[in-house]
C-alpha cells in the first residue's frame, strides 16, 4: 500500500500520502506556488518547508495543487500554520483554503505556534481535487501541510512524534531511494561552499555541493544581499568568480554578481551541483562521517551522498552537528583566551560566559515610484518597531536576545525583524517626504552571523589577532578589523531592540591556521565558513565572505591531497604540510 | 604660617608639579558630571602625551578637591589643525573623569573654534561637539582624515548620498556627518583622537595606580553609570554581598548592560536574601527583557516569594521564558503554591495571554 502511495506521490509531482480516507499534502509540493514563496530555513525546528505568502503588504497570488482522493465523501480538515505574530491584534497572516474553487469558511493562521488549525468537516465530491491557498494580508501567511481524514483524528502536533507520522503518511522508507558517491561532499552553498567546491573541482576532485535555495551565495546571494568584505588572500582567482562589488547591502545589484557567481560554479563540469536540496541527516561511525541524506526542498525526494571526506559550510554546523562533531555556542569569559578588551568590557567579552551572540539581520530597501503610495496600519509591527522610522535596512538591522537561540528559535528571530521593518516604514510612510516611496525588497531569508563554531585542533581567538600569529600552516588572513556588534538596547534602552552597534579592532595583518579548518574528533570532517574553530571574538573579523571564501578554497585544495595520499584532513598538517602550502601558493597560477 | 614659609610651601608645590586650582580660568563650557570641577583645589601635573602631529606633548594634570581626593583629569590643550596643507592652532580645554572618560570641555574666550572657512563655531557647533566627543564610539575612531575627507554629503538633505555606504567599514555617509561638525571635519577628527586616545590609556594606567577600596566606594555610591559599573567590577562577589543595598538600587537605575553584569555576577545566596529577591523581582516588570529572562532563570536561588512576584507578569514573558518559568516547576514543584497555580489557571484561560497554550500544556501535564 504504501509504495502505491508513493507512486502516486511522484506521479503528481506532489509529497502527498493516501491511505484508504487520509490524505496529507505538503504544501511545498503544490504544483503552482503563485506568488508564495518555499521557506526551508526551519525545517529542523518546526518539522518542514513551508510556503508562505511573502507580499510586502501586497496579497500574492494563490497558489494551487491537484489532489486524488481515493473515495468522495465527508472529510475532516486540518492545516498545519502559524500566527507569527501572536498577540491582541488580527493575526497578520491569514489566508484562506478553496477547494475546487469553493473557499471555506475558516481562517487559517492563527494559532501563536505551529499547529494543525481544525476547519471541521469539507464534501469532497470528485476524485480529483484542486486545492487553492489563498492570502488575505500579503503579510507572511504560512502553510506547512494539508490534511484530510475521514477519520476526526488530529495529527501529532510536533515533535518526533509527528516526524514519524508524516514519515508514515508520506510513505517514506527509512533510507533516501537514491545513494550517489563523490570525492568530496560540501554542504551549504554560500561563499566558502562555493569557494571549497571550485577549489576541489580544479583539481580533478567530483564534488558534490548540496545547498538549500535556489541561488548560490547564501549572505552574498541576491536573496540576502551582503556585499563580500575581506581580502582575497592567496585565493583572489577563485574569490573574483563568487563575490560580490561594495554596492550597499541590499542593493539589487547584488543580482548581477549573482548571474557570475552562479554561471561560474556551473561550468566546472565535476562540480553536481544539487540546488533546493537541504540536508536533513548525517552519520558517522567510529568518528567517521559515513554519508549526508539530503532533501529536494519542493519535491520531497530523497538522496544519501557518500563521500570519503565531507566539508561543512552550512553555516549553522548542522553536518559535523548530526555526526557529532565538538562544537562551542555563546560567548566565552573573557578569561578564557585572554579576549578582554577593556575599553568594551562586558560589551565585547564578558566576565562570565554566556549566550549573547551576534544576532541575525534582515536585509530589505525601498523604491522611489513616480506615484504616491499608503502603507497600512499595522498593530502587530508597533510594539516592536516602537516609534522607529526608516525606509531603508542597513547591516545593523541585527536581532540577538539572551532568551533566544540564533538556530533553534531562527523562525522567531525572523519573523521579530519583519516585524521591526513593517512597523519601521509604517512609521516612516506617515511622513510627508516619504509618500512616494514602497517598499521595493524584503529578504525573508535571515542573514546569520554567529551560531555553531566547530572545535578543531586549534581555536582561532582574538589572541591570535594579537600575536599577529604566524603558523606554519596559515592559509587564510585577513587584515579587517575584528569587529563584535552589541544590540543598542544594552547600553540605551530607548533604542529598538532591533538595532545593533558595531565594536572595531583596528589591526595589522593576521593568519588564520589550516588546523581551524578540520574537526578535532570527526576524522574525514572540514569545515568553512563561520562555523569553522574559532572563539566568539576570533570570529568578529574573518566571519566576512571574501575571508570565509578564502577558508573554503584552503579546504577544497586540502581535499584534493587527501584523496591524493588517501588520509584525513589532519594528516594533511602533519605529513603533506609543505606540499599543501606550496599548492596553495601555486593556485592562482593554474589556469583550467 | 609666617609669609616666608608660605612663599616656600608654594615653590616647593610649583616645583614638584602641583599646582593650584585656578577656577575661572577652567570654567567648562560643557560639562556631563555634576559640579565636580567647582570643588577642585588642587591640580597636579601627572603625566604627557603626544599630540597626533607626533611633535606638541600635551600635559594633564589630575584634578583634586580640598580633601586631596582626585576627582578629574584636565588639560589645557593647544594642537595644530591641518586641512590641505594648512594649519592653524586650536586652544581647548579638556576634562576627563578618573576613568578616563571624556566628560566636559572649554574654550577660551578669545579664541574661538573655527571651522575650515575659518567661520568660528557657533553655538550649536559647541554643543554638537560636546555631543560627539561624549561618543566614544564615534565612526571617526576607525577612520584616518583620508577615509573620511570627501564621505560627507555635499548636500546633506540628499538620502541616496547618504544611503551610500563608505567601502571601508560599512558606515554609511549619514554616520559620517553625524559625527563632525559641519565644516569642521578636521577640527572634530583631531579632537576627537587627541581625547580617546593615548591620553585615555594613561589615565587608566594612572588609575590602576592609585586603586584603593576607598576610591572604589566613591566610585560605587556615585551617580556615575561608568563610576558604578567599574565599581562593581572591582569587588570581589563576597564584596558584592557585603553592599547588597546598592548593588540592588544600582540594579533599579542602571543600563540593561550592567543588570545583566549584575545578575551574573550576584552570589546565589546574596539572591536568596529575602530584601534582595523582593526588590529585585518587584522591579520585573521594568528591568528589560533581558534580566526578565535571567531572573526566571535565577529563580531557584531566589527567596520563596520570587515565583510570585513573576507570576504577576506572565503576560509580559517571552516565549522561552515562559517554558523556563514553567520549567522551574516541573523542577521544583513544590514551589508551585496555590496562589500562583490558580493565576496558572486564569492565564490559561485567559485569550489575552499570547503563550496561554504552554500553560494549558504544563497544566495538562502536571
Amino acid at each position: 500500500m504504501k509504495r502505491l502511495l508513493h507512486s502516486i506521490a511522484l506521479l503528481l509531482v506532489t509529497c502527498l500520502a493516501q491511505a484508504q480516507e487520509q490524505i496529507l499534502v505538503e504544501a511545498e509540493s503544490f504544483i503552482n506556488s503563485g506568488g508564495w514563496v518555499v521557506d526551508p530555513q526551519f525545517v529542523q525546528q518546526m518539522g518542514s518547508p513551508y510556503l508562505m505568502a511573502h507580499g510586502m503588504g501586497n496579497k500574492v497570488a494563490n497558489a494551487s495543487t491537484k489532489i486524488d482522493f481515493k473515495e468522495k465523501g465527508i472529510y475532516h480538515l486540518w492545516v498545519r500554520t502559524k500566527n507569527w505574530a501572536p498577540g491582541n491584534w488580527e493575526a497578520p497572516g491569514r489566508f484562506q483554503i478553496a477547494i475546487d474553487g469553493k473557499k471555506i469558511k475558516q481562517t487559517f493562521g492563527t494559532t501563536p505556534s505551529w499547529s494543525w488549525e481544525y476547519a471541521g468537516t469539507t464534501s469532497i465530491k470528485s476524485k480529483k481535487v484542486e486545492i487553492e491557498l489563498i492570502d488575505l494580508t500579503g503579510f507572511n501567511g504560512r502553510c506547512d501541510a494539508i490534511y484530510f481524514s475521514q477519520e476526526n483524528v488530529a495529527p501529532p502536533s510536533s515533535g518526533e512524534e509527528l516526524a514519524n507520522w508524516r514519515t508514515d503518511k508520506l510513505g517514506e522508507t527509512s533510507e533516501p531511494e537514491k545513494t550517489a558517491s563523490y570525492d568530496l561532499v560540501i554542504t551549504g552553498g554560500g561563499v566558502a561552499g562555493c569557494a571549497a567546491a571550485i577549489a576541489a573541482a580544479e583539481q580533478g576532485l567530483t564534488v558534490a555541493l548540496i545547498h538549500d535555495r535556489p541561488l548560490l551565495g547564501g549572505n552574498a546571494s541576491s536573496e540576502i544581499r551582503v556585499h563580500t568584505l575581506g581580502i582575497y588572500g592567496k585565493y583572489k582567482r577563485i574569490l573574483q568568480l563568487i563575490d560580490t562589488e561594495h554596492y550597499p547591502n541590499g542593493s539589487f545589484k547584488a543580482k548581477y554578481d549573482q548571474e557570475k557567481r552562479d554561471k561560474n560554479v556551473k561550468q566546472y563540469e565535476n562540480i553536481h551541483l544539487f540546488l533546493n536540496w537541504r540536508a536533513y541527516d548525517a552519520k558517522s561511525d567510529n568518528s567517521v562521517v559515513k554519508y549526508v541524506d539530503a532533501r529536494q526542498t519542493a519535491t520531497g525526494e530523497r538522496m544519501r551522498f557518500v563521500a570519503p571526506r565531507f566539508v561543512d559550510s552550512t553555516g549553522d554546523g548542522w553536518i559535523g552537528y548530526w555526526a557529532g562533531a565538538d562544537f562551542s555556542y555563546g560567548r566565552e569569559s573573557a578569561n578564557e583566551y585572554g579576549e578582554a578588551w577593556d575599553e568594551w568590557g562586558e560589551l565585547w567579552s564578558p566576565e562570565e560566559p554566556d549566550n549573547f551572540v551576534m544576532g541575525s539581520s534582515v536585509l530589505w530597501q525601498n523604491e522611489k515610484s513616480e506615484e504616491e503610495s499608503s502603507f497600512p496600519e499595522l498593530p502587530w509591527a508597533m510594539n516592536i518597531a516602537m516609534g522607529h522610522k526608516a525606509i531603508a535596512g542597513e547591516w545593523y538591522w541585527e536581532f540577538s536576545r539572551n532568551d533566544l537561540h540564533q538556530i533553534d528559535d531562527a523562525e522567531e528571530i525572523r519573523d521579530h525583524l519583519l516585524r521591526g521593518i513593517y512597523g519601521s516604514f509604517a512609521n516612516a510612510k506617515k511622513l510627508e517626504e516619504n509618500k512616494f516611496y514602497k517598499l521595493q525588497w524584503v529578504s525573508y531569508l535571515v542573514g546569520k552571523r554567529e551560531s555553531r563554531r566547530f572545535i578543531g585542533d586549534h581555536i582561532f581567538t582574538f589572541q591570535d589577532v594579537l600575536n599577529h600569529t604566524k603558523f606554519p600552516d596559515s592559509v587564510v588572513q585577513e587584515i579587517r578589523e575584528i569587529d563584535v556588534h552589541f544590540q543598542q538596547n544594552l547600553t540605551d534602552e530607548t533604542k529598538p531592540d532591533f538595532l545593533s552597534k558595531a565594536l572595531f579592532y583596528k589591526t595589522e595583518k593576521y593568519y588564520i591556521p589550516y588546523r581551524s579548518l578540520y574537526s578535532r574528533n570527526i576524522s574525514n570532517l572540514f569545515m568553512a565558513g563561520r562555523n569553522f574553530s574559532c572563539s566568539h571574538v576570533g570570529l568578529g573579523g574573518p566571519r566576512v565572505m571574501l575571508t570565509t571564501g578564502q577558508m573554503g578554497a584552503a579546504v577544497g585544495l586540502a581535499a584534493a591531497l587527501c584523496k591524493k595520499y588517501n588520509v584525513n584532513p589532519r594528516a594533511i598538517y602533519t605529513d603533506h604540510l609543505e606540499e599543501y602550502m606550496n599548492l596553495i601558493e601555486n593556485n592562482n597560477d593554474q589556469s583550467f | 604660617m609666617t609669609s616666608h614659609f608660605r612663599l616656600l610651601i608654594f615653590i616647593l608645590l610649583i616645583t614638584t608639579g602641583f599646582r593650584f586650582y585656578e577656577k575661572n580660568t577652567r570654567e567648562p563650557l560643557h560639562f556631563s558630571m555634576k559640579k565636580e570641577w567647582q570643588e577642585i583645589t588642587l591640580a597636579e601635573n601627572k603625566f604627557s602625551f603626544l599630540g597626533l602631529d607626533s611633535i606638541m606633548n600635551h600635559m594633564v594634570q589630575l584634578l583634586s578637591n580640598e580633601l586631596n581626593q582626585p576627582r578629574l583629569f584636565y588639560c589645557d590643550l593647544e594642537t595644530a589643525v591641518c586641512a590641505d596643507g594648512e594649519c592653524r592652532l586650536a586652544r581647548i580645554k579638556i576634562y576627563w573623569n578618573l576613568l578616563g572618560n571624556y566628560v566636559g570641555y572649554g574654550i577660551h574666550s578669545d579664541e574661538p573654534l573655527t571651522k575650515y572657512d575659518h567661520d568660528p563655531f557657533i553655538k550649536d557647533d559647541y554643543d554638537k561637539l560636546h555631543r560627539l566627543f561624549l561618543d566614544n564610539n564615534s565612526v571617526l575612531r576607525r577612520k584616518t582624515m583620508y577615509e573620511l575627507v570627501d564621505k560627507v554629503p555635499i548636500d546633506p538633505k540628499s538620502k541616496e548620498k547618504y544611503n551610500d555606504v563608505d567601502g571601508l567599514s560599512s558606515a554609511t555617509k549619514k554616520d559620517i556627518a553625524d559625527a563632525v561638525v559641519k565644516g569642521g571635519l578636521y577640527s572634530c577628527y583631531t579632537l576627537w583622537h587627541l581625547i580617546h586616545g593615548e591620553a585615555k590609556e594613561k589615565m587608566k594606567s594612572y588609575l590602576k595606580s592609585i586603586e584603593s577600596d576607598s576610591l572604589n566606594t566613591y566610585f560605587l555610591y556615585s551617580d556615575y553609570k561608568d563610576y558604578q559599573l567599574h565599581a562593581l567590577k572591582y569587588l570581589s562577589k563576597e564584596e558584592f554581598t557585603k553592599h547588597s543595598s546598592q548593588v540592588t538600587k544600582i540594579f533599579k537605575e542602571a543600563q540593561p548592560m550592567t543588570r545583566t553584569y549584575i545578575l551574573k555576577k550576584m552570589p546565589d545566596e546574596m539572591l536568596g536574601q529575602k530584601e534582595v529577591s523582593k526588590n529585585l523581582y518587584n522591579d520585573f516588570a521594568s528591568v528589560g527583557i533581558n534580566s526578565r529572562t535571567q531572573l526566571v532563570n535565577r529563580l531557584k536561588a531566589a527567596s520563596d516569594d520570587a515565583p510570585s512576584l513573576v507570576s504577576n507578569h506572565l503576560n509580559i514573558l517571552t516565549r522561552n521564558q515562559l517554558k523556563s518559568y514553567l520549567q522551574f516547576f516541573d523542577d521544583n514543584p513544590e514551589k508551585l503554591t496555590e496562589s500562583i497555580a490558580l493565576k496558572l489557571n486564569q492565564a490559561a484561560k485567559s485569550k489575552s495571554l499570547t503563550y496561554g497554550y504552554l500553560v494549558e500544556q504544563f497544566l495538562d501535564n502536571d
